[in-house]
């Protein structure tokens, strides 16, 4: 404790400093090597608070500090790779001007930690706060406030500099203002701005295009017009090659990939809504475009006057007339009320697309507008969610859906707990190869109980679940009877919830899981083969079944 | 035996990187575990493999959505807590946190979302959109981690 004192006014110094070095990525290197000595040396001191406190719940907890710790840095370490990897790449051939910094950092492994884990404080709540602005954002912004101090604090500077990158990106610009609500605007183009302004200066242009293919996964993903989709998978391919030539990292596949799992999903969304009708979607676009620039115009007109001029030397002028032309088409849809008011703002719409004070008569419309699309869009995620809660095909109506949704996470998040005990009383006896579980595992998975066996009527055992949740975690497994009473009736609520046998962990709770698997065979689910309890299973036999099963 | 040809057919995905990751966890935890059968144990190597298991689906998915961010941010403000005693910067933060997060319940219709809120992490300074957006993303990556968990479960067991 009294080390971590001494290294608190260390901190002080430290911080301006990391502020100020642009290779905040080296850093972070630094602190993957060191985070080894670091949990090194909080474990010892976790055993001695142990010591101290005699408290066995703090010690299991210090000992998933480390982990915890190798969970952080490999996620910062990943997200480093996937999305900041333009920033590390280029700073690292200058960490040689700044070694003093890394000097200090290496020689100071808390502070760097702690100087670290605060910026990441600070990269973290901008994101939540700026989260209306879409999802994209707060990826490359974790890591890039930090390094924003030393640039200029000129706003047009740094708009401008935006401006260039989106606009050299490509799609960028006219992705941005149909598909962000009205009242996030704001705070999305100038987090955006500041974003852009660092990584116009450090990154070249394939690091941009690999930013914006990320945010164009994403925006594939929550967004749903045939534009945007349709550029995305045009840009894909092309994209999919410039990643794989300067990353060959393992992370951005894998964000790769997976957002092509889920943009699977998203796809539908804009065929939902195109079968729902165009037209919609080209209002919302309007509308979008309408009221952005009702609350923008200052920022927008000094965005779009070094526009225009350095539209055409960019990559992909077409898609920049794509993005202006098509305000003009969704303007000249006739469109009730509103049909009249268009036109004659479809001229002002056409070069500046933005403005939108001539029609801010109509506030009423603007708001009921406004409302309509969040409507639409909430009700596409719901079918979205439709489709991935079982059972909910028949239910309509957003209160019914929600209650759904929400016992659904629910069940869910209680099989997690309930399978992490059995993994944790199951787990001490084995030392077990990965490659061979994980073959065998994958092989499972594909013959395995899928979540489908799922009972669709779920409500009724989860207001006891909810109750007895706590009981059982609170407990603190007093007394064997007392953890056996909870055990019992968390399983004859969750009864209905597991599928598969349900092997025995210890010979002291052993007659428990029985009872409790008669219970579950004869509610006539998935009857597994109930096996006797396997006190002291060898490796060898286990290996030999993988490979059984394996051949 | 050559096990390229019982490799998953993704070995990108979410769930076989969640597997890895989680198998690694729980070897390390194994390994540093003394193995025990009292209750106490049992019951804090319980807490242990969840937020193992929490961890390692947050760490997989990464930064790309929010859920996993704050659930990722809670691991470890709780891990600093238990390390470092110093709470007064945790609440310091917690509230700050809490503070940017705006009021979002003011949406019609939506009353039971204040509970899925809950139930999503990093769920209260989110609006219905996003909402939505996380809980179905979250929702995808729980059903991944139930199954190889279960797959894992019964991997051990049997």
């Amino acid at each position: 404790m009294a080390g971590r004192d001494n290294l608190e006014p260390e901190k002080g110094n430290v911080d301006p400093l990391n502020y100020h070095s642009p290779n905040l990525s080296a850093d972070w290197r630094f602190s993957d090597a060191n985070l080894m000595n670091t949990s090194v040396e909080l474990i010892p001191r976790c055993n001695s608070m142990a010591d101290f406190k005699g408290n066995l719940v703090e010690s299991p907890s210090c000992s998933f500090v480390s982990m915890v710790d190798s969970f952080c840095t490999t996620i910062w370490d990943q997200s480093t790779h996937s999305q900041n990897l333009g920033i590390c790449e280029i700073n690292v051939p200058n960490s040689a001007s700044n070694s003093n910094t890394l000097g200090i950092g290496t020689s100071g492994m808390g502070p760097l930690r702690t100087g670290g884990e605060r910026t990441l404080g600070m990269g973290w709540t901008p994101p939540n706060a700026m989260l209306k602005g879409g999802v994209f954002l707060p990826t490359a912004s974790g890591m890039l406030p930090p390094s924003l101090s030393q640039f200029p604090a000129d706003s047009g500077f740094i708009e401008r500099a935006a401006r260039f990158s989106c606009f050299s990106a490509g799609d960028f610009g006219d992705i941005m203002n149909p598909f962000s609500s009205p009242q996030s605007m704001n705070p999305y183009s100038r987090g955006m701005a500041s974003m852009q302004g660092p990584q116009e200066v450090f990154l070249g242009n394939g690091l941009k295009t690999i930013y914006n293919q990320h945010q164009k996964k994403e925006i594939s993903m929550t967004e749903n017009s045939k534009d945007v989709e349709g550029k995305a998978i045009k840009g894909s391919p092309l994209k999919d090659d410039k990643k794989s030539v300067s990353f060959g990292g393992d992370g951005v596949s894998g964000n790769e990939s997976d957002e092509a799992e889920f943009s699977g999903g998203g796809q539908e969304e804009p065929s939902m809504l195109e079968g729902r009708g165009g037209k919609p979607s080209p209002k919302a676009v309007g509308s979008k475009k309408r009221k952005r620039s009702g609350q923008d115009i200052e920022i927008d007109q000094v965005k779009r006057a070094p526009q225009q001029p350095t539209e055409t030397p960019k990559d992909s002028p077409e898609i920049q007339q794509q993005g202006n032309q098509s305000p003009i088409s969704v303007t000249n849809k006739p469109n009730g009320k509103q049909g009249k008011q268009r036109s004659p703002a479809s001229a002002s719409l056409k070069e500046e697309y933005i403005h939108v004070r001539a029609r801010k008569g109509q506030a009423t419309n603007s708001h009921s507008l406004a409302e309509r699309v969040r409507r639409e869009k909430i009700s596409e995620r719901m079918k979205f969610l439709q489709d991935l809660v079982p059972g909910c095909s028949k239910v309509t109506g957003k209160a019914v859906m929600l209650d759904e949704i929400i016992n659904y996470v629910q069940s869910l998040q209680q099989q997690v707990e309930f399978l992490s005990m059995k993994l944790a009383t199951v787990n001490p006896r084995l030392d077990f190869n990965i490659e061979g579980l994980l073959a065998k595992d994958v092989l499972q998975s594909h013959a395995g109980p899928s979540t489908l066996g799922f009972p669709p009527d779920m409500t009724m055992p989860f207001p006891l679940l909810h109750s007895s949740q706590p009981g059982l975690i609170q407990a603190g497994f007093s007394g064997l009877g007392n953890s056996s009473d909870t055990l019992r009736r968390t399983i004859n609520s969750q009864g209905t919830a597991m599928t598969g046998g349900y092997k025995e962990p210890t010979s002291q709770v052993s007659n428990v899981w029985e009872d409790e698997l008669h219970n579950v065979v004869q509610m006539g689910f998935n009857s597994h083969v109930i096996s006797a309890p396997l006190n002291s299973p060898d490796l060898s036999g286990i290996t030999c079944k993988l490979y059984h099963i394996d051949f | 035996m050559t096990l390229h040809q019982h490799l998953p057919s993704n070995p990108r995905s979410i769930k076989t990187r969640f597997a890895i990751r989680f198998l690694q966890t729980l070897k390390r935890l194994n390994k540093n575990r003394p193995i025990s059968s009292s209750l106490r144990e049992i019951h804090g190597r319980y807490r242990i493999v969840k937020l193992a298991a929490d961890a390692s689906m947050a760490s997989v998915v990464g930064s790309r959505r929010v859920w996993s961010r704050a659930l990722l941010w809670k691991i470890r403000n709780r891990a600093l807590r238990c390390n470092s005693m110093k709470r007064k910067r945790i609440h310091a933060l917690r509230v700050r946190r809490r503070g940017g997060g705006g009021h979002p319940t003011r949406e019609s219709g939506f009353g039971q979302a204040n509970d899925l809120r809950k139930l999503v992490p990093g769920g209260e300074v989110m609006d219905i959109c996003s909402l939505l957006d996380e809980t179905a993303d979250y929702i995808k990556c729980l059903t991944t981690q139930v199954q190889v968990m279960r797959n894992i479960a019964d991997l051990y067991t049997s």
